[in-house]
């Protein structure tokens, strides 16, 4: 008996990744966009999106792998994930007209007896409204984690999969799908499946508020966070992946998206999340550490100084540079000469009249009064301090994620000032 | 957060100064005349803000084109009688207003509108006064907010020192006359809150900033940096040359501090740079 013919109707960060993956697991896959560019790029070899082992993956399983841009071609499909971005507002909260424009779209393309997974970040409620019989509709939680996407879309850690009666049996076809990932699949009620990824999202952030809260102290008191946060996750309570390292804030935009629905969903229902409010406000308070420490040890002393910036992209390994705290920094830097250099996002992103691009970190540096590392790039901690010292007029390098080696940057006389580290107090 | 209507500064046309007479609203008005921006300053005897037939004569006061400071007050309104005086004071500028639209409002206001425990101050901390007289900043920001149709700009600011402060609360300018009489000043405690103090010259360029920049929302004036009480009793000593002593006493409340994070002032005003409390000290203390 032949396998689960699955498609992929939104061929984003999420989709195309998840459709690879999909394949890799022997799966036929269709991967379905209306952007007829977008679709004649991927199946060329051109990715739109950067992903470490995505290219390789895509060329490996490549027999396994349709592109299209005619919606007529899901109706081969046993199983079809919807997985177009869902955009958020200026407050966080999710666009959904996208979505269900899609919906009203894939569901008349189906085959008679076709599944619709939906795999997009929606509110608690939404596929439920969704005008498909239960039996053929269900969610499924996505994790997907930009920079390690392949990883998590081929080795799930479980698959949570909302649907209308979790007593009765998965489907054969989708059963299928999931079970070849081998790891354990937990249906719920589709209400708790939505609310479970919205969970996960929250302790998430929980995590890394308490990291941002209590890297500031420890850079007010002598303290170093990176000397405490591997004593934690040796404790089994908290646990060896939880989310310790002290970051600029919440990026990115789905935990945001994440926090604005529990705080919407709360505010009607009449629960109380002021902790989600907080976590929203310690956010933005993190966020801005860079521009103060610029202000603080660089403007306060040198008012006509320059700046060379490492890093557009909102973190390593992608080319997203959605809330992503260096443009943020920027475009507060605009009264100042910048020079920036990222290994994929192009110069042009940067907020600022002008901004010069560098071909290196090193020509990024040259002549800067302050270095400001704001992306953890890999090749980033390839840069020599010693060099980094000879090209620069100033002495200051701003590294939150401590991507030079504090030693090596000290060595060389640099002033280093990284998160949750009190040599990195801004007071 | 101060949103700027005129992204490129542009001197207003005329700034009308409510408030002249006062500590704040005379280093508006020197500072905006040091720039060359006309500023017609309205004193307690051109404009009683109390007195019957107030809003007409400041409406008559007042162009199209004008921008207006509003900054006259009864400070510190301790008592209920004050509040009310307060109230109808911001209601005779609000009707004044109301009747006469100007092109830019800038309102003094204080950071007394925070919680107590408010730490660190933001411009988005919880407005939930513990004093009358932070209810009644609060109260003038609404009652401005519902008049006003220009854009208003409401600056909140921390504790003020400087050389002409009129007034002798606890803190930078007390400590400065006691030490300049060598009289022992005398300390809550051991001096241990801290607070942000703010020089005088500062308030009077950020209100200048907001009037050239015709901005709108709110921005606290505070330095981001706070200091014990002992350590400005201390500096003021050293700055005076003085052998004051400076007393402790036999605490009676509980220590509490006060922090600002003053990221929003570096987002709106990027270039402006407070005075340090050295520096303002130094020059809160040299006869002018």
């Amino acid at each position: 008996m032949s396998l689960p013919v699955v498609g992929f109707a939104g061929l984003t960060h999420l989709g195309l990744v998840s459709a690879v993956g999909t394949a890799s697991k022997g799966f036929r896959v269709v991967g379905y966009d209306a952007d007829g560019t977008r679709v004649r790029d991927i199946a060329a070899g051109r990715m739109p999106v950067v992903e470490p082992g995505l290219d390789d993956m895509a060329r490996t399983f490549a027999k396994n792998l349709c592109y299209t841009a005619r919606l007529a071609d899901l109706e081969a499909c046993d199983i079809v994930y919807l997985s177009t971005d869902v955009p958020t507002d200026a407050r966080g909260e999710s666009d959904l007209s996208v979505i269900r424009s899609l919906v009203a779209e894939v569901i008349p393309a189906l085959g008679p007896q076709a599944m619709l997974v939906i795999l997009c970040q929606v509110p608690p409620g939404f596929t439920r409204g969704l005008p498909l019989p239960p039996h053929r509709l269900f969610y499924q939680v996505e994790t997907l984690v930009f920079g390690r996407a392949v990883e998590r879309a081929t080795q799930p850690e479980r698959f949570i999969v909302g649907c209308a009666d979790p007593q009765r049996p998965l489907p054969k076809p989708f059963a299928e799908v999931l079970g070849a990932f081998g790891c354990p699949i937990l249906p719920m009620r589709y209400e708790s499946a939505e609310l479970a990824k919205i969970a996960i999202n929250c302790c998430l952030v929980a995590s890394v508020t308490v990291a941002n809260t209590l890297a500031e102290l420890s850079e007010r008191i002598g303290a170093d966070w990176h000397e405490i946060a591997p004593a934690l996750r040796l404790d089994r309570r908290i646990g060896a992946y939880s989310y310790l390292a002290p970051g600029l804030g919440i990026a990115g935009g789905n935990l945001e998206r994440d926090l604005a629905t529990v705080l919407k969903l709360s505010e009607g229902a009449g629960s109380e999340a002021s902790v989600i409010a907080a976590f929203v406000h310690n956010s933005r308070h993190r966020k801005d550490w860079a521009l103060r420490v610029v202000h603080r040890e660089v403007l306060a002393r040198k008012p006509d100084a320059t700046f060379g910036v490492l890093g557009l992209a909102y973190k390593e390994n992608t080319h997203s540079t959605k809330n992503s705290p260096s443009l943020e920094l920027i475009r507060h830097l605009q009264s100042w000469p910048i020079r920036v250099y990222d290994p994929v996002v192009p110069a042009s992103a940067a907020p600022h009249p002008a901004v010069t691009a560098a071909g290196t970190p090193l020509e990024a540096a040259r002549d800067a009064d302050a270095l400001v590392i704001m992306t953890p790039w890999p090749e980033f901690r390839a840069v020599s301090a010693r060099a980094l010292a000879e090209t620069m007029a100033g002495r200051v390098v701003i590294d939150p994620f401590r991507v030079l080696d504090p030693a090596a940057t000290q060595a060389a006389g640099l002033s280093h000032f990284v998160l949750g580290t009190s040599h990195g107090s801004v007071g | 957060m101060l949103e700027h209507g005129q992204g490129a500064p542009l001197k207003p046309k005329r700034v009308v100064v409510i408030g002249a007479g006062g500590f704040v609203g005379g280093a508006v008005v020197r500072r905006l005349t040091r720039d060359g921006v006309p500023a017609h300053g309205l004193t307690r005897k051109e404009l009683d803000l109390l007195a019957d037939g107030a809003a007409d004569r400041l409406t008559a006061a007042l162009d199209p084109d004008d921008s207006a400071v509003f900054v006259s007050a009864l400070a510190p309104a301790r008592t209920p009688a004050l509040l009310v005086q307060n109230l109808r004071m911001a209601e005779a500028v609000g009707k004044a207003l109301a009747a006469r639209p100007v092109a830019h409002v800038v309102y003094i206001s204080s950071d007394a509108v925070y919680a107590d425990d408010a730490n660190p101050v933001t411009e988005r901390s919880c407005c939930q006064p513990s004093s009358l007289h932070g209810m009644m900043h609060a109260a003038r920001e609404l009652m401005l907010k519902t008049d006003v149709k220009a854009p208003l700009a409401v600056l909140r600011p921390s504790l003020l020192y400087g050389a002409r402060d009129p007034h002798n609360g606890y803190g930078p300018n007390r400590f400065r006359r006691l030490a300049e009489k060598g009289e022992a000043i005398t300390l809550f405690g051991e001096g241990e809150e801290q607070r942000d103090h703010v020089f005088i010259d500062d308030v009077a360029q950020l209100v200048a900033l907001a009037l050239s920049h015709r901005s709108r929302g709110v921005l606290n004036i505070a330095t981001g940096v706070s200091t014990s009480f002992r350590d400005i009793a201390e500096k003021v000593v050293s700055l005076a040359g003085s052998r004051s002593e400076i007393r402790g006493t036999p605490r009676q409340n509980p220590i509490t501090h006060r922090h600002f994070d003053i990221t929003d002032c570096l987002k709106a005003f990027p270039k402006f740079r407070y005075t340090p409390l050295d520096e303002g000290l130094a020059r809160a203390m040299q006869p002018e």
